[in-house]
C-alpha cells in the first residue's frame, strides 16, 4: 500500500473485545483497524483494509458510516476475504480438494459472470464481507464477494495468488498493471510476512 | 459427528474412523514437500528447504538425515516427532548390526519405524507421531528400495512418491513423468526429482535439497553450487523441449 499509487483518505476505528488495544482514541495509523485508501490516478476506486474483526452489532453502524458517505449509483463493490478449508462443506472428500480454490457470491445486480464457481449450499459466509454483500443485495448495488478456502492459517504465496483470476474481472482489469516482477515483488511480500515456526519441518 | 469421537486416540468412531490419526495426517501436510524416486541404480532423495531465519545455524534444519551408511530418510511434519524417530531408528540400526553382524535392509527399519508409529496409534495417553518419512537405501543384494511410512503406521514399497504439502500435485506429475527412460541412468534420475520439486517449490534452487546414495557408496549430499547445476541444467532442457514443442506446432 506504499507504493506511491494509493492515498489513505481515512479510517474507521473501532473497539470490540477481540482488540488488542484498549485505547482507541490515540490510535496510530498503524494501529487503524480498517483503513481506506483512493487510487491517486482514479480517485473513484476506493480500497479498504479490514484487519479486525467488526462484531456483529457494530457492523450496521460500520456499513452507514462507510457507504453512507459514498454514492450508491453505479458503485461495483469487490469483496476479498478467505477461510480455513475446514469450514468448507462438501460430500466431496476433502482429499481431492485443491487448495487453494476460490468461490464466488453476488448480488442480484451484478452481471457479470464470476470468475469461479459459486459457492455452494450449505457453505455460508461470515462476519464484515457477509455484511457488506447483504448491505450491497438490500441496496439494489452490483457486488461480488470472493472468497478463499485455504489450508494455512496465515497468508502465504499460494494463498494470494489463488485470487489472481479476480484481477481479469471486467471491474478490475482497467486498473492492473502488467508488471513483470509482479510474481517478485509478492514474493518479497510474502516471505517477510512468514513467521519463523520450527513446529513443522 | 467427528468432534465427539477425535478427542481419544482409542476411540473408534462409528463408521470405522480413528480421527487422530488422520488429523495427524494433516499435520503432515504442513511440511514443506519431500520427493522419492527410485532409480536404477540410484535413490535419490530431494527436500524443499524451510525459510531458515538469519540468525538460526543452517546446519541443524536438516530434513534428509542417515540411518545407517546405506539407508537414509527424509520427512515431512512435526519437527521434534521426527527427530525422536530418527533417534529410535538409529540405535536400532546400531543394535541390529551388533546383534545379527549384518547391516539392516530398508524393509526390516522401515517395518521397525511403522511399528514404532502404530503402536502409539493404540496407546492411551499417546498420540500419534506427526510425520510421514520416504526411507531410502540399498540392500546387500544390490537392489535399491524406497518405503514410505505415514503416521497410522502403515508402510508401502514405492517407485516413486511425494510426501508433504503439495504432495498430490507432485505425486501426479511423478505418475506422468516416471518413465524407463527418465531413470534409465543416474543422472536422468535426479534432473526428475528436480523436475518434481520445482513444480511446487516456489523459490527454485535455492531452496531445494538433495541427497543421492548409489549402489555400495555412502549417502551423498549435494552442496548448493552442485544443486544450482542441476537446476539450471534442467531449466535449460526444459526451455528446449517448449521451443521444439512450438515450433511443432508453428
Amino acid at each position: 500500500m506504499n507504493s506511491g499509487v494509493w492515498e489513505e483518505v481515512g479510517c474507521a476505528k473501532l473497539w470490540n473485545e477481540w482488540c488488542r488495544t484498549v485505547d482507541t482514541t490515540h490510535l496510530s495509523p498503524t494501529e487503524a483497524f480498517c483503513v481506506f485508501y483512493h487510487l491517486k490516478s482514479n480517485p473513484s476506486v476506493v480500497l479498504c483494509q479490514c484487519s479486525c474483526y467488526v462484531a456483529e452489532d457494530q457492523q450496521y453502524q460500520w456499513l452507514e458510516k462507510v457507504f453512507g458517505s459514498c454514492p450508491r449509483k453505479n458503485m461495483q463493490v469487490t469483496i476479498l476475504t478467505c477461510r480455513h478449508v475446514t469450514d468448507y462443506k462438501t460430500s466431496e472428500s476433502t482429499s481431492s480438494l485443491h487448495t487453494p480454490f476460490l468461490k464466488a457470491l453476488k448480488t442480484q445486480n451484478f452481471r457479470e459472470p464470476p470468475c469461479c464457481s459459486l459457492l455452494e449450499q450449505p457453505n455460508i459466509v461470515h462476519d464484515l464481507p457477509a455484511a457488506v454483500l447483504s448491505y450491497c443485495q438490500v441496496w439494489k448495488i452490483s457486488a461480488i464477494l470472493y472468497l478463499c478456502y485455504t489450508d494455512v492459517m496465515k497468508l502465504d504465496l499460494i494463498t494470494v495468488e489463488a485470487f489472481k483470476p479476480v484481477l481479469s474481472s471486467r471491474s478490475l482489469r482497467s486498473l492492473v498493471k502488467n508488471i513483470p516482477q509482479s510474481t517478485e515483488i509478492l514474493k518479497k511480500l510474502m516471505t517477510t510476512n512468514e513467521i519463523q515456526s520450527n513446529i513443522y519441518t | 459427528m467427528a468432534s465427539q469421537y477425535d478427542r481419544a486416540i482409542t476411540v473408534f468412531s462409528p463408521d470405522g474412523h480413528l480421527f487422530q490419526v488422520e488429523y495427524a495426517q494433516e499435520a503432515v501436510k504442513k511440511g514443506s514437500t519431500v520427493v522419492g524416486i527410485r532409480g536404477t541404480d540410484i535413490v535419490v532423495l530431494g527436500v524443499e528447504k524451510k525459510s531458515v531465519a538469519k540468525l538460526q545455524d543452517e546446519r541443524t534444519v536438516r530434513k534428509i538425515c542417515a540411518l545407517d551408511d546405506h539407508v537414509c530418510m527424509a520427512f515431512a511434519g512435526l519437527t521434534a516427532d521426527a527427530r525422536v524417530v530418527i533417534s529410535r531408528a538409529r540405535v536400532e540400526c546400531q543394535s541390529h548390526k551388533l546383534t545379527v553382524e549384518d547391516p539392516v535392509t530398508v524393509e526390516y527399519i522401515t517395518r521397525f519405524i511403522a511399528t514404532l508409529k502404530q503402536k502409539y496409534t493404540q496407546s492411551n495417553g499417546r498420540r500419534p507421531f506427526g510425520i510421514s518419512a520416504l526411507i531410502v537405501g540399498f540392500d546387500d543384494d544390490g537392489i535399491p528400495r524406497l518405503y514410505q511410512t505415514d503416521p497410522s503406521g502403515t508402510y508401502h514399497a514405492w517407485k516413486a512418491n511425494a510426501i508433504g504439502r503439495s504432495a498430490k500435485t507432485v505425486r501426479e506429475f511423478l505418475e506422468k513423468n516416471y518413465t524407463e527412460d527418465a531413470i534409465a541412468n543416474d543422472s536422468e534420475a535426479i534432473k526428475l526429482a528436480i523436475r518434481a520439486l520445482l513444480e511446487v517449490v516456489q523459490s527454485g534452487g535455492k531452496n531445494i535439497e538433495l541427497a543421492i546414495i548409489r549402489r555400495k557408496q555412502p549417502l551423498k549430499m549435494f552442496s548448493a553450487k552442485e544443486i544450482e547445476l542441476q537446476v539450471n541444467e534442467t531449466g535449460k532442457e526444459k526451455e528446449e523441449a517448449e521451443k521444439k514443442k512450438s515450433k511443432k506446432t508453428a
